[in-house]
């Protein structure tokens, strides 16, 4: 071993240019798959279809989300299980979905995924933007007029964009409890705005608020806003699209809130941060203009809590309407694969078999609590019991028939709507004023849009 | 040792080059390479994470963006929308607003914290550690914190006014209100920051200055004057440029957690109008222009703070 070793070049120490050298291509050889990876994803992505969604794969320990996220993953793995393109849900936080930058940011960046969920308020602007795929043809006729006119606000030349796989109506709940305590009845619930005003008014305490109607501004506070105008018989453009925003009805619906700030009844912030059963538990709401989807957190959250719902009062000489929201499933026709994306949409929630019949009354029965978008679903759901409860009975029998479907107004129609609701709800603007402003804004816009119909 | 080691090293070095014909590099060439190697990564980082995405933000600025590929050259035109339109003036305003007034308050309590923490009490560290606690906590969860605490009906603020016989008020709902909120709030988070910076620059004053001041007989104010305030100049200028850096371009997570820009826009900076318009509106190109021109407001502010402080340097003959 010796002469061995003698024989050998003795082993030189590494130098630091070598050390460095070497660092710098380990380095390299490192950061460059990321790198070219990173660079390489966009449009290659590979055969599987990304859904976005806020829904699933999430479990925790809301028994109501974690059904909702079964019904997700259910729908995608018997899809799966039947068909060559693989789809993958992505779950995004419904706080970061809705109301974030993520969904856009993708769309915007290429890499928009190839299905996912929107609501009417978005549909002109992805609409316009090229990137929902038509849905018509991975459809069955029938379903068109089984839809009726929960379509409307997702279809362009009679072609549907989006389909939606739930309503929800807008109405009042109120806490019982509350209720009694400040000596009211069944039939003292309001049916005029000033009735509704009064009851607030007896409600309300140092912890209580009397009514509470959404006070964020964004797309929901429109939203919630829009059948108080609507109940007069205004609107924010009439059927050839024209701006009506200035007018009695809307100026009333804008009074309405105004006044109900500025009497103490309603309050300028939500409590319990937004939270609705938090706060009607908490006992610091009387009553509050909510939606459908509560149900289904009231009947997991607090399955005890006394409440109840009633239509949306009416002003005098108007007539009732609420809104109905809801989301929709949508492909990118830009995506990966949009045939695919397509007609996964159509096998979900677009044909007549009983197979999807069944999945929307799960949905919307089992999942959530929220009125079916296709007349067949509906009754096969109060077929099921799913309207059964009070609650549930009101909302099919009395609040939906009233209903009309969310706008799709683009983004500057809604903000021009929206300050006028902030300025003159907790600004002290005069209502006249914030209805021409925003008429004039509206105008402006409009007389240089190009793109599918407002209305 | 390292008599004997030193000309083997030249030696080999010099068989080395005599082999390859070239000169070894100086001592000069040999640092500046190895600095270069070090300040490359960074440099690199820069460029790719902040410098790229400058340049492209200002050419973005003159294309109109529909925010799915479609990029439409439109010149100066998002510039003219940005002159015209009233909601960006009135969410500078509010900056600007947001700034005169977090600024002087930020830097005064920062650095009266700074002072306190300074002294050597019992305990201090935990009093170090609970005003720098809030720098560490996610601003969602510091705004969460703020809608609680600021309630209408259950706030604790509110119940502690309520409490001393004082009516509550609507914080985050009344638009004379919201502002202050939210600058109290913010004050709250950053203080314990800028408090760590300011003991830092403390820490650095050599306490032979403070014993001659106490030998001629200077009270706290004429030490804090005389000594102390002219010493912590680089620091005072670091605070100052930094947290007016952090007032225009900040902000954003605290408005959309508490305030969304509401009530009636009262809440609305010029951050948070640039990320509505892009990420809510899909204005991309609207919104790159606010950002350029928003970017050179606060390069003109940097200026003239620097101007006005001579860039927190001692040379000026004090």
């Amino acid at each position: 071993m010796l002469q061995h070793g003698n024989d050998a070049e003795p082993p030189r120490p590494p130098r630091r240019r070598s050390v460095l050298a070497a660092a710098a291509g380990a380095a390299t050889a490192l950061a460059a798959p990321a790198l070219l990876t990173g660079c390489g994803a966009a449009g290659s992505g590979g055969g599987t279809l990304k859904f976005w969604n806020f829904y699933g794969p999430e479990h925790g320990p809301d028994p109501a989300v974690n059904r909702q996220s079964d019904w997700f993953t259910g729908i995608v793995a018997k899809w799966n299980a039947t068909h060559r393109a693989k789809i993958e849900l992505v779950y995004t936080p419904p706080q970061i979905y809705q109301n974030g930058s993520k969904l856009p940011t993708a769309f915007a960046a290429g890499e928009g995924p190839d299905i996912f969920l929107l609501s009417p308020g978005d549909f002109l602007r992805y609409y316009n933007g090229g990137v929902l795929a038509d849905l018509t043809p991975h459809m069955d006729k029938a379903v068109i007029a089984d839809y009726g006119t929960s379509l409307a606000s997702r279809t362009v030349d009679g072609k549907v964009y989006a389909l939606p796989m739930e309503v929800e109506p807008l109405a009042m709940f109120y806490d019982v409890g509350a209720w009694e305590k400040a000596g009211l009845s069944e039939g003292d619930i309001p049916t005029t705005w000033d009735e509704m005003l009064d009851r607030g008014d007896k409600l309300r305490s140092n912890t209580r608020a009397g009514l509470i109607f959404e006070t964020g501004p964004g797309y929901y506070q429109n939203f919630t806003w829009y059948p108080w105008m609507w109940q007069g018989g205004g609107d924010v453009l009439d059927k050839q699209g024209d701006v009506s925003f200035d007018s009695k009805a809307t100026r009333q619906a804008l009074q309405l809130w105004s006044d109900a700030v500025r009497h103490g009844i309603a309050p300028r912030t939500l409590p319990a941060a937004g939270d609705v059963i938090g706060a009607f538990q908490g006992g610091n709401v009387g009553m509050w203009q909510q939606g459908i989807w509560n149900v289904a957190s009231f009947k997991a959250a607090a399955p005890n809590f006394r409440y109840g719902v009633f239509k949306l009062p009416v002003p005098p000489g108007g007539r009732y309407v609420t809104s109905l929201g809801g989301w929709s499933f949508c492909a990118n026709a830009k995506g990966r694969n949009p045939e695919a994306a397509a007609e996964f949409c159509g096998w979900a929630l677009g044909t007549m078999e009983d197979d999807c019949i069944d999945r929307m009354v799960d949905w919307c029965i089992g999942a959530k609590s929220d009125i079916a978008p296709r007349t067949s679903a509906l009754e096969r759901g109060a077929a099921k019991g799913g309207y059964d409860s009070a609650v549930m009975k009101t909302f099919k029998d009395d609040i939906f028939p009233g209903g009309r479907p969310e706008p799709r107004y683009p983004p500057v129609v809604y903000k021009a709507i929206s300050d006028a609701i902030q300025g003159t709800m907790l600004g002290g603007d005069g209502v006249a004023g914030a209805a021409s402003r925003a008429a004039q804004s509206m105008a402006a816009y409009t007389k240089s849009y190009k793109g599918a119909s407002l209305v | 040792m390292t008599s004997l080691t030193a000309p083997r090293r030249t030696a080999a070095a010099d068989t080395g080059s005599a082999r390859t014909g070239r000169r070894p590099l100086s001592r000069k060439h040999r640092e500046w390479i190895a600095a270069a190697l070090f300040l490359a990564p960074d440099c690199i980082g820069l460029l790719i994470f902040v410098g790229i995405p400058m340049v492209l933000s200002i050419v973005l600025g003159f294309f109109q963006v529909s925010g799915f590929g479609s990029y439409t050259w439109i010149g100066l035109g998002n510039y003219r929308r940005m002159f015209s339109d009233p909601l960006f003036w009135s969410s500078l305003r509010i900056t600007g607003i947001y700034v005169v007034v977090l600024v002087p308050l930020l830097f005064v309590i920062s650095l009266g914290l700074g002072l306190l923490i300074k002294q050597k009490l019992p305990g201090i560290g935990v009093y170090r550690t609970a005003l720098f606690m809030p720098y560490v906590i996610s601003l969602v969860v510091v705004g969460l914190l703020g809608k609680f605490l600021l309630d209408d009906q259950v706030g604790a603020v509110n119940r502690a006014m309520e409490a001393v016989g004082l009516s509550g008020r609507s914080w985050l709902g009344d638009p004379s209100l919201a502002l202050v909120s939210l600058i109290a709030v913010t004050t709250w988070v950053m203080m314990g920051y800028y408090m760590i910076i300011f003991l830092a620059g403390l820490q650095e004053i050599p306490q032979e200055y403070y014993e001659a001041a106490k030998l001629d007989g200077a009270g706290p104010w004429t030490t804090f004057r005389n000594v102390t305030w002219p010493l912590l100049r680089p620091t005072s200028f670091f605070v100052l440029l930094m947290s007016t850096v952090a007032a225009i371009t900040g902000g954003l997570d605290l408005v959309y957690v508490l305030t969304q820009g509401g009530p009636a826009n009262s809440t609305s900076l010029a951050i948070f109008y640039i990320y509505q318009q892009a990420f809510v509106f899909g204005e991309y190109g609207y919104a790159a222009a606010m950002g350029s021109f928003l970017v050179l407001i606060m390069v003109v502010l940097s200026a003239v703070i620097f101007a006005l402080t001579r860039g927190g340097r001692f040379d000026d003959g004090e």
